[in-house]
């Protein structure tokens, strides 16, 4: 079996090789083309094979993580839509839980209402409603109504079409005869349905989702399909599978049909990368700290196991979103953040950034404000020569003027100011990931904390030193996480059923053929994918909330067959989970199951591990000393700091902070008092000293 | 190795910014978890509740971001008025303490909202207060419900007051109030819910900031909580110092009881005095209270919120200036003057349960009066909003329900009013649909934008919603609202919006039209409850306005071919500009 992963980055687009006959693990950059990023993956394949002299055909694979999905939603280039709604509610889209983005603005957009989805000409409404508990039909289709709004929107060449009808979770079939409707009349028209998409309550996040589908769905697929023919047409005998938000790949077909699926697939192969390297070094409780130039990502890890994201917590370009997805939390800092003294006099660094044009003052191409890269360089933890492997040279001079002019506006000495930056972004970081452990009943202290991306390594000791964390990992290729994350995974799909369910009076006959339903469409799919049955696993999970909340935990169920034995076991672990989670549980309250869920996943072959590093003695791995600036305690203090070149470190070698670690894609930072060691599988583990 | 940094003589600017943003996410820490652990859907899917930290005075150090302006604000006013009572009563704060406090006339933003106050003590030494608000569902007023109770004639029959009441005493649980309170509410379950929901997310709120003192120290953190007060004052005090010295005047009215001829079109007066950096907002000129209905408005909690969150929304637009810390600082530089015995500061016993809405139009007063010295940071008047409260009988226990029905927003120097939206000093959340049929025996019948009613404007007005429930079984409702008589306005030569309206239709299809506050009313199945939100008005002359925004706004269906041609001289003809017709209506 030959794989091929291949991420696309805002710069480079990265291809890992493996052969799982040979436990071969082969790796290529070349640059992004953001016109077009399927030049630049093709390039990259092409690349990798032709320098590898591998033979195209023999390629079984190739997993893709793209941000087509993503661009297309902050770009907001997407498709002209059409939506089918009911009759008396055409504006659920527009109007949303009638709450403003934010608090105290008068000039404020609202995401929905300033650049909508699917315009509100082209929001039709027909006769139609059905009602719960069972969905019994109030006001039968208006099927005429609907040919009739096919016909109208394929006469203003309106391709891409949402179907969105209150309640169709409790009964998709209204919702799919109006598809077929649409589709007689319009046989080229791309139709989302909302209970396909999300079929789970709360319309407004469920229509929503359902018409980015739509916005998003011609572009992806047309991306899909080009990348898919490209590969054919260049001899290789791979099929194409694209990472999805829910840390699982999916079938290039299942992508051009949901395409929303992948709103996070480059991160989440971030974070599955992540996953799978700790686990190399038997680190099972991780968080992931992906670092790159505007932006810092965590994830966490625990028991090897990602954790989902809460639907009401899950957005992209302002947008609410309701399918399942990694719990990704993103926040505005990194290398390119840049640092400023506010109106009222505070320091303060981003969410702002340089990015990579005209990128922090030291890339010299026209920068003039001080970013955090500029910071570390001043501070010595940069080596200007050694950049990216001595690809760029870095501006010294440049940085410190920059850093020497908001020093003096700030009436602090130069160090101070640049110490400052990098304080102020660690405990942004560091706030963060509390409000993703402490503030979830997590104790980051029994955590690894993962760091990876261009910039992870060079803050993570100082972040992990402010959480208490005892342990940094650093893996072998810090750069290209997201592509080997991409070898690391299952195909996976998910279903969603709304069950309401409420302790005492459960219908366990009910939930029971719910999951079943959802475990055979999910089986069908894995069959459609080629995927042998014995590969195949199925997770049941419930959603649930005590009666009268409005939000709800997910509790994996463990039997599987539902009957009071399994439901009382499910409410026991739901009490449990709100205990950790919130600090109290009321086990007298009556409980609801709101959803519930089935994951599939279907094995494939994955990497197996990394490789044990090549050097052999610890002499040739000292490059200089230099001097760098350390906050110890609540003093800066300078100290001679040893660099190394991580190439050259050997597997059981120790070594003791302060220390500067260079490698190709990114520059390790170590702390005065922490240390460090190579371990057989590549990683570097860095014992924090707190 | 060699020392780099001075000892420092007062907080530095690193330390300072560390501590500050993590007093900011214990805050936040606190309404997420109370939001999420809490019961009624007022507090989880609404967000009406509020988190803040103080120190050891009332001074507010942080605020939750999630919860609506107006629980937030008043915390300090709950706590101060609660340390003042301890003092003329002689009792003291103890670790374990939990206060419940309610007092409309003692900083409290009116009895529904509940305040749960937690002492924080670090080596025996009281350090601050970790305090959340919500509003309850019920809280033993003469009519089911905590809203719309339009017919109080004094805070008594406003239902239960608590006035610095220790719920817990050093660690033990008051069973004793706690049943009392059990035994006057409607909906005992979920109000007491709410209130456990509370107290676990004050004590977190305690525990975390203990932990930051532990962490930085006591003098840093109050080091660090006074720098971040003075740099709120710093921000405030520069916005208006920006501002043109001058005094500016407003005045605006609330329908009160449109079926009163005593109690109705009732005036509400801001005048603005700018000198330098400070800001003087006086309402002499507002009517005298309405001393037995409850329209009137406490002045700590209600007024001084609703005059300072406009002026920040106005000044330190968070969209323009980024995020501000919320403190006691921002509000330094802003002096009130209120006379005694206006509807905006009641005497006891005067009553004041439903103050939501003259709240609400005090603030679109305030922005009118900034709207002469800052005309390009405001919006036009907003439409303003309405509470109504659902409920019912199952067997011998109630439900009830509340909403909160949306207004929109005035057209805006660059952009148009923002359709369907909670206006100024609310920003709650509605229901799903799906949520409310799925558990309650209603069904909403209808939720869109009330087409073609804009104030027309060189940006328009936005549009408000129409909103239908259906009953399906017998029940009734209240509501407090305004609106009905006086429209948003127009500013700058833009036009008027319009009024909101309400009808019960009745299942046999007869329409009864409904004034802004009704008193419980009770509903047959098939009932269905119709309301119409306001229309906001529209921002400088409708002439200016681009034709092709109009022609996009017609092809949405927002406003009419016939709206077109009248309020903007713009001729539309099969979904197209005739230029021609438009040309000469317009040099008309």
């Amino acid at each position: 079996m030959r794989l091929i992963g291949v991420d696309v980055g805002g710069t480079f687009t990265d291809v890992v090789f493996f052969d799982a006959e040979t436990n071969t693990t082969l790796t290529h950059k070349t640059p992004t083309t953001p016109q077009n990023p399927s030049l630049g993956v093709m390039n990259g394949i092409n690349e990798l094979c032709r320098r590898f002299s591998i033979d195209r055909k023999t390629i079984n694979h190739i997993y893709h993580g793209t941000t087509t999905a993503t661009n297309t939603m902050l770009e907001h280039d997407g498709a002209e839509c059409g939506m089918i709604t009911n009759e008396g509610y055409r504006d659920i889209i527009h109007i949303g839980r009638h709450q403003r983005p934010q608090h105290f603005s008068i000039q404020q957009e609202i995401p929905w209402q300033d650049r909508p989805l699917v315009k509100r000409r082209w929001r039709k409404t027909v006769a139609h409603r059905i009602t719960p508990p069972s969905g019994e039909v109030l006001t039968p289709l208006d099927e005429d109504g609907v040919r009739a709004i096919a016909a109208h929107f394929k006469e203003n060449n309106i391709r891409s079409i949402a179907i969105c009808f209150l309640f169709a979770f409790l009964d998709p079939s209204h919702e799919h005869r109006a598809r077929d409707l649409v589709l007689e009349v319009y046989p080229d028209a791309f139709v989302t349905c909302s209970s396909d998409v999300s079929p789970q309550f709360r319309e407004f996040e469920r229509f929503t989702t359902t018409a980015i589908n739509a916005f998003i769905g011609p572009k992806v697929r047309d991306y899909v399909t080009m990348l898919e023919d490209s590969i054919a047409k260049e001899g290789y005998g791979a099929d194409l599978h694209i990472m999805g938000s829910n840390g699982g790949l999916a079938t290039s077909s299942m992508v051009a049909e949901r395409p929303v699926l992948t709103i996070l697939s480059g991160p989440a192969a971030g974070v599955m990368g992540g996953a799978w390297s700790g686990g190399q070094s038997g680190r099972h409780s991780l968080i992931t700290f992906d670092v790159g130039g505007t932006s810092a990502d965590i994830g966490i890890i625990q028991n090897g196991q990602f954790a989902e994201a809460s639907p009401r917590d899950t957005w992209i370009a302002g947008f609410p979103l309701m399918v399942p997805m990694i719990d990704i939390h993103t926040i505005g800092a990194g290398g390119g953040s840049i640092a400023f003294k506010d109106k009222g006099g505070a320091f303060k660094v981003g969410p702002r950034s340089a990015g990579a044009r005209p990128g922090p003052a030291c890339y010299g191409f026209g920068g003039d404000l001080p970013t955090v890269t500029d910071a570390n360089l001043v501070l010595g933890r940069l080596d200007p020569d050694n950049f990216l492997g001595g690809e760029m040279k870095l501006d010294l001079a440049a940085s410190t003027k920059v850093i020497d002019k908001l020093a003096s506006e700030l009436g602090i000495e130069r160090h101070a100011c640049a110490e400052g930056i990098t304080t102020i972004v660690n405990s942004a970081m560091a706030n963060a990931i509390r409000s993703r452990t402490v503030q979830r009943g997590l104790d980051p202290r029994e955590f690894s904390l993962m760091a990876f991306g261009g910039g992870g390594p060079l803050q993570a000791c100082e972040v992990a030193a402010l959480l208490a964390i005892p342990e940094v990992i650093v893996p072998p290729h810090p750069g290209i996480t997201s592509a080997i994350g991409l070898l690391t995974t299952d195909i996976k799909y998910d279903a969603i059923r709304t069950a309401f369910q409420v302790s005492g009076q459960v219908d366990h006959s009910r939930v029971e053929t719910m999951f079943n339903e959802m475990e055979s469409q999910l089986a069908h799919q894995f069959d459609a994918d080629n995927i042998p049955q014995e590969n195949v696993r199925f997770m049941r999970y419930a959603d649930i909330r005590y009666v009268g909340q409005g939000y709800e935990l997910r509790v994996k169920i463990d039997s599987d067959r539902f009957d009071t034995a399994a439901e009382q076991a499910l409410f026991s672990q739901f009490e449990d989970q709100h205990q950790t989670e919130y600090g109290r549980s009321f086990p007298d309250s009556p409980k609801e199951i709101v959803n519930v869920r089935v994951s599939g996943v279907g094995l494939s072959t994955k990497l197996e591990k990394q490789d044990k590093p090549e050097a052999d003695q610890k002499d040739h791995a000292l490059l200089k000393t230099t001097e760098c600036v350390f906050r110890v305690g609540a003093e800066l203090i300078t100290a001679p700091t040893n660099i190394y070149d991580r190439s050259k470190m050997p597997a059981g070698s120790e070594w003791e902070g302060p220390a500067i670690i260079l490698q190709q894609d990114t520059t390790t930072v170590v702390r005065p008092g922490d240390r460090f060691r190579i371990d057989d599988n590549g990683n570097m583990l860095i014992s924090i000293s707190i | 190795m060699t020392n780099l940094s001075s000892s420092p003589t007062s907080i530095d600017p690193v330390t300072a910014s560390v501590i500050q943003g993590a007093l900011q996410n214990i805050a936040i820490e606190m309404g997420y978890k109370l939001m999420r652990m809490s019961y009624s859907s007022i507090i989880r899917e609404s967000e009406d509740f509020g988190t803040a930290l103080t120190d050891a005075t009332g001074n507010q150090l942080a605020e939750s971001v999630q919860s609506t302006p107006l629980q937030s604000g008043p915390i300090p006013g709950y706590v101060q008025n609660v340390i003042k009572v301890f003092s003329e009563r002689g009792v003291s704060f103890k670790p374990g303490d939990v206060i419940m406090h309610n007092d409309p006339y003692g900083g409290a933003s009116h009895g529904p909202d509940i305040a749960l106050i937690v002492p924080v003590f670090y080596d025996d030494q009281l350090i601050g207060f970790s305090g959340t608000t919500a509003h309850h569902l019920d809280v033993g007023a003469l009519s089911p419900g905590s809203c719309g109770i339009v017919d109080a004639i004094d805070v008594y029959a406003e239902g239960l007051q608590f006035k610095a009441i220790k719920v817990y005493d050093g660690g033990v649980r008051n069973e004793a109030v706690w049943q009392i309170l059990k035994d006057n509410v409607r909906a005992p379950g979920m109000v007491v819910g709410d209130m456990e929901a509370q107290v676990a997310a004050c004590q977190i709120g305690a525990d975390r900031f203990i932990d930051l003192v532990e962490r930085y120290g006591l003098k840093a953190v109050n080091d660090a909580s006074e720098a971040l007060m003075d740099y709120s004052e710093r921000l405030m005090r520069q916005a208006i110092k920006d501002v043109p010295d001058g005094v500016y005047h407003a005045t605006t009215c609330i329908d009160g009881f449109l079926d009163d001829p005593d109690r109705r079109d009732l005036p509400l007066a801001v005048t603005i005095t700018i000198t330098g950096d400070e800001m003087l907002v006086d309402l002499t000129g507002t009517a005298p209270q309405v001393s037995d209905r409850p329209i009137n408005m406490p002045l700590v909690g209600t007024v001084d919120i609703s005059i300072w969150l406009t002026i920040r929304s106005v000044l330190l637009d968070s969209d323009i200036y980024g995020y501000i810390p919320q403190n006691s600082g921002l509000t330094r530089p802003i002096k009130l003057h209120v006379p005694r015995g206006c509807l905006a500061n009641p005497i006891f016993p005067a009553p004041v349960i439903a103050r939501f809405t003259p709240g609400n139009q005090l603030a679109d007063t305030v922005m009118k009066a900034l709207a002469e010295a800052v005309p390009e940071q405001v919006s036009a008047g907003i439409g303003n909003l309405k509470v109504i409260a659902f409920s019912g009988l199952k067997e011998e226990s109630h439900w009830v329900h509340m909403e909160i029905f949306e207004g929109s927003y005035g057209g805006r120097f660059n952009r148009n009013g923002m359709d369907a939206v909670d206006t100024l000093y609310a920003n709650t959340r509605n229901n799903p649909i799906e949520d409310i049929e799925s558990h309650l025996p209603m069904r909403v019948t209808r939720y869109e934008l009330r087409e073609d009613t804009s104030g027309a404007g060189r940006t328009r007005g936005g549009l408000g919603a129409c909103r239908a429930f259906q009953f399906l079984e017998p029940g009734g409702f209240s509501v407090e609202g305004e609106g009905h008589r006086f429209a948003p306005w127009g500013f700058r030569g833009g036009k008027d919006g319009q009024t909101a309206e309400l009808h019960l239709i009745h299942a046999d299809g007869k329409s009864e039209a409904l004034t802004s506050k009704v008193p419980y009313h009770t509903t047959e199945i098939g009932d269905t409850f119709f309301a119409i939100g306001p229309s906001a008005g529209g921002y400088g002359d409708p002439a200016e306005r681009d034709p092709n925004d109009i022609l996009e706004d017609v092809l949405d269906e927002l406003i009419s071919p016939e709206s077109a041609e009248r309020d903007y001289g713009v001729v539309i003809r099969n979904g197209k500009i005739d230029d021609e017709a438009t040309r000469k209506l317009r040099s008309a």
